[in-house]
């Protein structure tokens, strides 16, 4: 609407002064489009307009969080009005402008992006209109009304609503909304809507993942509910949530397979040894992603000499941790290790040693396996509580490389707490979790 | 990439540049990268073959490759000519060479290729499936990236 045309809609208010309903202006929104429809929000909420790029990436914000800006000399988060409403975006260049509005709520401010922002419009409080249940792209909580002027329907935002500091009891159920629906969304992981239900079990989650990088999927499901009602049982009505790493690490307690980051004892070699099937193949290969310092990997391909004596065996084993791995090549052992490893080890300079037969079966490699992956066919895939603690996105694409590479035969073997859904079958027992393709 | 072969090649690198450049030498934080990354603007590659199968590429701006040149040299040299390219080649080839040395000591089969020379603005290197370990190091001259792109030949 240009000046003229609302400066003749004022003309007309005036001359229908005396009309049904006083039409006077006592609300003033700034009206802006998003996904091409018209919103606006109370022009008091409004500290300014402006148009920026560049902002600042902050690590573990939610998704619709693009950052923070330097709004002379105030830093300001900076939210996606667009991506909050799960609503398309288009993805403009890094320094492309984008059309801010500058919010100020109480003492806060932010700023919000949206598609563009059109102008002031003038209304009478009394022509606003409750939302109606059918509104469809956005949740009836956030919308404050809807009002027509000039021909067109507004959609007033209740901004305050969306950006008010939540309480205590709204934090896991707003996290539950746009932040996991777009994580599920992304990963389409069952397991992030579902979390919706217990607010203090998403907020657990969420600190899960930011303290110690463990995320909670299908594969851990089952035992995260479990430890989280063993959780609730513990703290007895006290706070539940992780406050800090520590306790993170104590609610992961439990959850790591039996000899984690050691030579694995007697019985669990054991019972890996009989969880293996039968290969007739001349070689066998083996992958072992984030093998970390390499104890469970020499655990391995012990195992795996004593199960298919007769076979080439090829480990590759990889981490990102320079550091671990480039030990693990080269590792001497105490002369009190499980007997299982008797027949493999020899006595070195300067202690235990594994024979030859045994180190010429390992690849330690430096490696990231979210970079790409090259390896032969796979008869097994050794990931023991690895998967968890990728996030979501790339815990699907690992598995699809397993599916990719293993033989038809093939099994990977998982922690003891993890297991594997959707085209994968169980093929272990008791202590060991195994699974092959469905 | 294998562990055994990083440090043959940070050595070799250490150990080379410290000798022909008389001055100290600082390696910086050892990563992988898996995308494609820029060139500075001078590149000596040396291809690997043998037991595994990639590239070495030696990764470093104009002036520094100037000032290494120049001090290999022992003179003032000025201009990007064939002096300079064949002095960084030379460069490329003694690095490359000790590493592959070094590993052959510990029963590691490698061949290398002749190096070859890249110079130019806004250059771009990609291997798409294969990630590379990059080994910064800081001279005196300026910065030189190693970057080593192996795998295991399957």
């Amino acid at each position: 609407m240009t000046a003229q045309t609302e400066l003749e809609s004022k003309a007309e208010t005036h001359g229908q002064a005396t009309a049904k309903r006083a039409e006077k202006v006592d609300f003033k929104m700034i009206t802006f489009s998003l996904a091409g429809k018209e919103y606006g929000v109370d022009i008091m909420n409004v500290k300014e307009i402006a148009k920026a790029s560049r902002f600042t990436y902050v690590p573990n914000a939610a998704p619709f969080v693009r950052g923070v800006y330097n709004l002379r000399g105030e830093i300001i988060s900076v939210v996606d009005l667009r991506i909050f409403f799960h609503l398309p975006a288009e993805r403009k260049a890094e320094d492309a402008l984008e059309s801010l509005i500058i919010l100020k709520i109480e003492e806060h401010v932010f700023g919000v992006i949206v598609d563009a922002i059109d102008k002031v419009v003038g209304i009478s409080s009394a022509s606003i209109q409750p939302p109606h249940p059918i509104f469809g792209d956005i949740n009836v909580k956030y919308i404050r009304g809807i009002v027509e002027n000039g021909g067109k329907l507004y959609i007033i935002l209740d901004v305050e609503k969306i950006f008010a500091p939540p309480r205590a009891e709204e934090v896991g159920a707003a996290a539950a909304t746009p932040t996991e629906a777009v994580r599920a969304r992304e990963a389409e992981s069952p397991a992030a809507i579902a979390a919706g239900g217990d607010v203090s079990a998403a907020f657990i989650k969420e600190t899960l993942a930011s303290f110690r990088g463990f995320y909670v999927t299908t594969l851990n499901e089952t035992w995260f509910d479990a430890r989280f009602a063993q959780w609730k049982a513990m703290r007895k009505g006290e706070d539940l949530q992780l406050r800090e790493a520590s306790e993170a690490d104590q609610f992961l307690e439990g959850f790591w397979s039996p000899g984690t980051g050691e030579l694995w004892d007697d019985d669990y070699c054991a019972a890996v040894e009989k969880a293996l099937p039968p290969i007739e193949a001349k070689s066998i290969n083996v992958w072992n992603p984030g093998c970390g310092k390499g104890y469970e990997t020499w655990a391995l391909a012990c195992v795996l000499r004593k199960r298919y004596p007769e076979t080439r065996i090829k480990i590759w084993a990889n981490d990102s941790d320079l550091l671990a791995i480039s030990m693990a090549p080269n590792m001497v052992f105490s002369e009190d290790s499980p007997a299982y490893y008797a027949p493999f080890l020899s006595k070195g300079r300067n202690g235990m040693a594994f024979n030859q037969a045994v180190r010429d079966s390992i690849f330690f490699e430096f490696h990231d396996v979210l970079n790409a992956n090259t390896l032969p066919p796979l008869d097994l895939v050794l990931c023991r509580d690895m998967l968890s603690f990728v996030a979501p996105i790339d815990q699907m694409r690992l598995l699809g490389d397993f599916s990719d590479k293993l033989k038809p035969n093939g099994i990977v073997l998982c922690g003891a707490n993890e297991r594997l859904v959707e085209g994968w079958a169980a093929a272990g027992s008791g202590l060991v979790q195994a699974f092959r393709k469905d | 990439m294998r562990v055994e072969y990083i440090n043959p090649f940070v050595e070799a690198a250490f150990n080379v540049l410290r000798e022909v450049l008389q001055s100290d030498v600082r390696r910086g934080e050892l990563y992988l990268k898996s995308t494609s990354m820029p060139v500075m603007g001078v590149a000596a590659i040396v291809g690997l073959a043998g037991d595994v199968e990639g590239r070495v590429l030696f990764d470093m701006d104009k002036p520094t490759a100037l000032k290494i040149a120049s001090a290999m040299n022992n003179e003032q040299l000025n201009s990007f000519d064939d002096l300079v390219k064949a002095t960084i080649t030379e460069l490329a080839n003694m690095i490359t060479a000790q590493a592959v040395t070094k590993l052959h000591d510990l029963g590691f089969r490698f061949d290398l290729t002749p190096p070859a020379i890249f110079t130019g603005e806004n250059m771009e290197v990609s291997n798409a499936d294969v990630e590379a370990l990059i080994v910064p190091m800081e001279t005196a001259h300026g910065k030189i990236e190693i970057n080593v792109a192996v795998r295991e030949r399957a």
